[in-house]
């Protein structure tokens, strides 16, 4: 089994869903990392990212996300954060990114935010 | 006299042994600590191993080793992990700003952030030429049996 497995899918022209499985951990950081920076390069700057099945984050998952809002919103776009476990919560909020980052119930409420 | 628990192991210099590190941490954290706790324990320990893999021995030909010794006992859970690249002090590092961290885009220093602020004490030694030791620790606030 991969430890980090990423689909992506196109949700509307401008936004794209990403659903997240596994560790998402110093190992696993830059293959979503790349993931992120390739739907970038398709101008596309709205991404949802469905937490839902990412068992474990550390700071270099996170800062993934970090490193990723500002090309997002430079983009004229956002990143919306779908449904995360409460270990993956507790780690945004140890680093205070719960009042950074969207983080919304389900992917239809995600999409409502751009 | 209180049980204890000992571990020791050493891993190669790869993040790939990540997830079976942190297998062994909540596997001793666990003897002492509750699950909340140990979730927060294991990002501490993850953080800090991750931090050597990445950066102690990016200078050198190959990656040496690292030495990771746990222990738990009724009141603590204890680690020490040791690497012989270069000098790395954490308590050079600044708190970061977070907001400011995302508007620049940044991601360092975030993993020591962490450390310090899950584990209640966070220890660093470095012996020249030798070793960087790294030595954290978590007490346990377990309430007392027959308590109100």
């Amino acid at each position: 089994m991969p430890e980090l497995n990423i689909q992506t899918k196109p949700l509307r022209d401008d936004a794209y869903l990403f659903t997240l499985e596994g560790f998402l951990d110093a190992h696993t950081f830059e293959q979503l990392d790349e993931t992120i920076q390739s739907i970038f390069e398709k101008n596309v700057f709205n991404i949802v990212a469905d937490m839902t099945g990412v068992e474990y984050i550390s700071s270099a998952g996170a800062g993934v996300f970090i490193g990723s809002l500002s090309v997002a919103q430079e983009g004229g776009g956002n990143i919306v954060l779908v449904n995360p476990t409460e270990n993956v919560r507790e780690v945004f909020d140890l680093l205070g990114l719960s009042q950074i980052f969207m983080i919304e119930p389900d992917i239809d409420a995600a999409l409502a935010k751009f | 006299m209180a049980e204890s628990v000992h571990k020791e192991l050493v891993a190669p210099s790869d993040t790939r042994h990540l997830v079976r590190i942190r297998e062994i941490v909540r596997d001793v954290a666990s003897h002492c600590l509750e699950t909340s706790c140990v979730n927060r324990v294991i990002l501490a320990v993850d953080e800090a191993v991750a931090n050597v893999m990445e950066h102690a021995y990016e200078e050198e030909p190959e990656p040496g080793d690292i030495r990771i010794a746990l222990m738990a006992d009724d009141n603590r859970f204890e680690i020490v992990i040791t690497d012989t690249g270069r000098e790395f002090n954490p308590q050079t590092i600044e708190v970061p700003d977070m907001a400011e961290h995302v508007k620049q885009g940044r991601r360092n220093g975030l993993g020591l952030f962490l450390m310090r602020q899950i584990m209640d004490e966070v220890s660093y030694t470095f012996v020249q030429g030798l070793r960087n030791e790294l030595r954290m620790v978590k007490y346990a606030r377990k309430p007392i049996e027959g308590g109100q």
